[in-house]
């Protein structure tokens, strides 16, 4: 199923009414998301005009809402992202797959068995109840992960919830919910996994790594792993107790929002929005007051932008809640507002960092006006009071004078 | 416990000098701070951002030189006296000072009616005033862990993951401030509740007799 010729590209490129121009631009954009020169694009051009052969690749859902793949179809018409994820033979794709039934697990067996496959996972692992909190066709979806992962080049995992259990493992997390990297740590399968953060993640970044491995790293996972620049991200798993090294295409998560923002202009002149609906927004001041999470998260979103570039988060008007990030939830919510609050538990449930601060700072004022009037009260103020000869200690162990001064 | 003097042994001038760049930084820390955390005005974050990025970095070398210097200036070693030591010992807990913890909380506590034998200090602030330094070096490292030039150092980004992510050290550098706000008031009570003497001395110099 090889694509021979340069003409079959462009034909194919041409009944899907997409133009030789679209296509170099669309090379270079996806350059950028690599983090590549501008002079990366013809040579990403050319290496997709010689068409390569099909990757076979599984898509596995875990727990997730189906986002991912979503945003992945978000195409108003067949482009250049379409083609270019056409290069993966996706043997599993459970949301658009035409197969079903025994047919279609079959299939994740035979590919499983002919190996050399790429895995692109969506969604949470679900560990909670010893793995059934998920289950497809009677199996568990941990152990299909691990069986998936165990044949696998390298897994794509595509999301938040896949990077570290997204929402699915914000508190108080009963599914047990964990990210692939943390899974695979647990059940010591050591395929290298690249992430791909956000809710849901973008359709360009995971363009971006199959023109990677397929094109520029020539379908060679060692070569792959040495060509991507990547960074390495560590946290904490609070369900499995263990600490986690997550690999990152380093030029998606290397800067934070607020540094690429376009609305950054406003945050340094102090021009900000304080409501929703107000002139300042229509001037589109900057999010921070109404929550903006950009200074705290580490994504490419200004520059990528989502739906092929259109807009994003800020640019809408939508201060960024943070999906990019590690536990993004428990560590972003309430959205809008600055700080994320913070889960006491109990009646006293979620409370921000301001209403403690100014409960801990009106209790000590107000013990300190207190202690004063004492003061005053045990008439210590102005000369102080009378001093004792001699330590208590001293007098107690029965030294006579002076003691140990 | 006050009815004594306050000489300028007991706060040579450099000290003086100190505790004035250490007042006026936290004042531009907490203010701009505050500022960051909201921005209560129009038209102000870059010069908040720019007085808590300088400041920031004079409080810690002020510090650093501060506590450098308490092993070669001298200070009075009593309160209300001239005789002078190295101002380390001075600092440290004092011979005064020990068996005197308990007996300094029940008098202020009111459980005693005379005041407590102490040296240059007594207990409570010797602990209070020994306690800044880790703070004020914690606070900056927190700090660090937020500022855009050093916080994917590996010895600041390993904090971070530490405490959970970027939210969560704002979170902890936002209470610290607190910390130093509710330290400000006790030690400006403390320092002052008998007569305003001890601010004279460390603000103006200026000494007083009994
Ligand atoms: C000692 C060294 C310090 C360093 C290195 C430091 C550094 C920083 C940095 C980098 C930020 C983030 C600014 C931004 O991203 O725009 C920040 C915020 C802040 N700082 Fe400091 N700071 C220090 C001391 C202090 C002190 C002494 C106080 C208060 C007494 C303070 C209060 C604050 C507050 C309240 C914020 C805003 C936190 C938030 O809600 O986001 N800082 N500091
Ligand atoms: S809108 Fe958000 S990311 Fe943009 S400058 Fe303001 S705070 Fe930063
Ligand atoms: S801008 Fe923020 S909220 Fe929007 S996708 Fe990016 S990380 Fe998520």
């Amino acid at each position: 199923m090889a694509q021979e010729a340069h003409g079959a590209f462009y034909d194919l490129l041409a009944v899907r009414g997409v133009s030789r121009r679209d296509f170099l631009k669309y090379c270079s954009y996806v350059a950028a998301t690599l983090g590549l020169a501008e002079t990366a694009a013809p040579q990403i051009a050319a290496a997709l005009e010689k068409g390569t052969k099909l990757k076979p690749a599984l898509w596995l859902n875990g727990g997730s809402c189906t986002g991912c793949t979503e945003s992945m179809a978000q195409v108003d018409s067949p482009d250049v992202a379409t083609i270019v994820l056409e290069l993966l033979s996706l043997n599993y794709f459970e949301t658009i797959m035409a197969a079903a039934g025994e047919q279609a697990e079959k299939n994740i067996e035979d590919t499983i068995a002919d190996g050399g496959y790429l895995l692109i996972y969506e969604g949470a692992v679900m560990m909670g109840e010893d793995g059934n909190t998920l289950l497809v066709n009677g199996e568990k979806g941990t152990d299909i992960l691990q069986h998936a992962a165990e044949g696998a080049d390298a897994i794509l995992a595509v999301g938040a919830c896949a990077v570290d259990g997204g929402w699915v493992y914000a508190h108080p997390n009963p599914a047990g919910a964990v990210g692939v990297q943390s899974f695979l740590d647990g059940v010591k399968v050591k395929t290298p996994v690249v992430n791909l953060p956000c809710c849901p993640t973008s359709p360009e970044w995971v363009v971006a790594m199959v023109v990677q491995w397929l094109l520029v790293a020539d379908d060679d996972p060692a070569l792959f792993l040495e060509k991507t620049a990547l960074l390495a991200k560590e946290y904490h798993d609070n369900y499995r107790d263990a600490d986690v090294s997550l690999l990152y295409p380093e030029y998606i998560v290397g800067s934070t929002i607020h540094d690429n923002c376009p609305r950054r202009g406003h945050f340094e002149n102090g021009e900000f929005v304080t409501e929703f609906g107000s002139e300042e927004e229509a001037k589109g001041y900057c999010l921070y007051k109404v929550g903006c999470k950009g200074p705290q998260t580490y994504t490419q979103c200004p520059v990528t932008r989502w739906n092929r570039s259109v807009s994003w988060c800020v640019n809408s008007g939508a201060p960024c809640i943070g999906c990019g990030g590690l536990n993004w939830v428990d560590n972003n919510a309430p959205f809008f507002k600055r700080l994320s609050s913070m889960q006491m538990g109990g009646s006293l449930g979620n409370v921000q960092p301001g209403s403690v601060a100014a409960v801990v700072g009106g209790v000590a004022a107000a013990a300190l006006v207190a202690h004063g009037l004492g003061m005053k009260a045990a008439g210590r103020i102005g000369d102080g009071p009378p001093m004792e000869e001699m330590k208590a200690y001293d007098r107690k162990h029965g030294a006579k004078k002076g003691g140990d001064k | 416990m006050s009815g004594h003097a306050h000489y300028r042994e007991a706060h040579p001038l450099v000290f003086v000098i100190t505790h004035w760049i250490n007042l006026i930084c936290m004042i531009m820390l907490a203010f701009s701070g505050f500022y960051i955390h909201f921005p209560f005005f129009d038209g102000f974050m870059g010069v908040a951002r720019g007085m808590h990025f300088v400041a920031m970095f004079v409080i810690i070398i002020n510090l650093t030189f501060r506590i450098v210097a308490a092993f070669f200036v001298k200070t009075a070693t009593q309160l209300g006296s001239r005789e002078v030591d190295t101002d380390i010992k001075n600092w440290l807990p004092q011979e005064e000072n020990k068996h005197q913890f308990f007996e300094t909380v029940k008098y202020y506590l009111f459980f005693r009616k005379e005041g407590v034998i102490s040296a240059k200090y007594g207990s409570l602030q010797k602990i209070a005033y020994l306690a800044t330094i880790p703070l004020t070096y914690i606070m900056a490292y927190t700090g660090f862990c937020l500022y855009g030039p050093t916080a994917d150092w590996g010895f600041f980004a390993g904090g971070t993951a530490m405490v959970g992510g970027p939210m969560s050290m704002r979170i902890i550098h936002y209470f610290m401030m607190w910390v130093f706000i509710v330290f400000t008031m006790i030690h400006a009570y403390l320092a002052n509740i008998y007569n305003l003497n001890p601010s004279k001395i460390i603000f103006a110099w200026k000494e007083t007799d009994h």
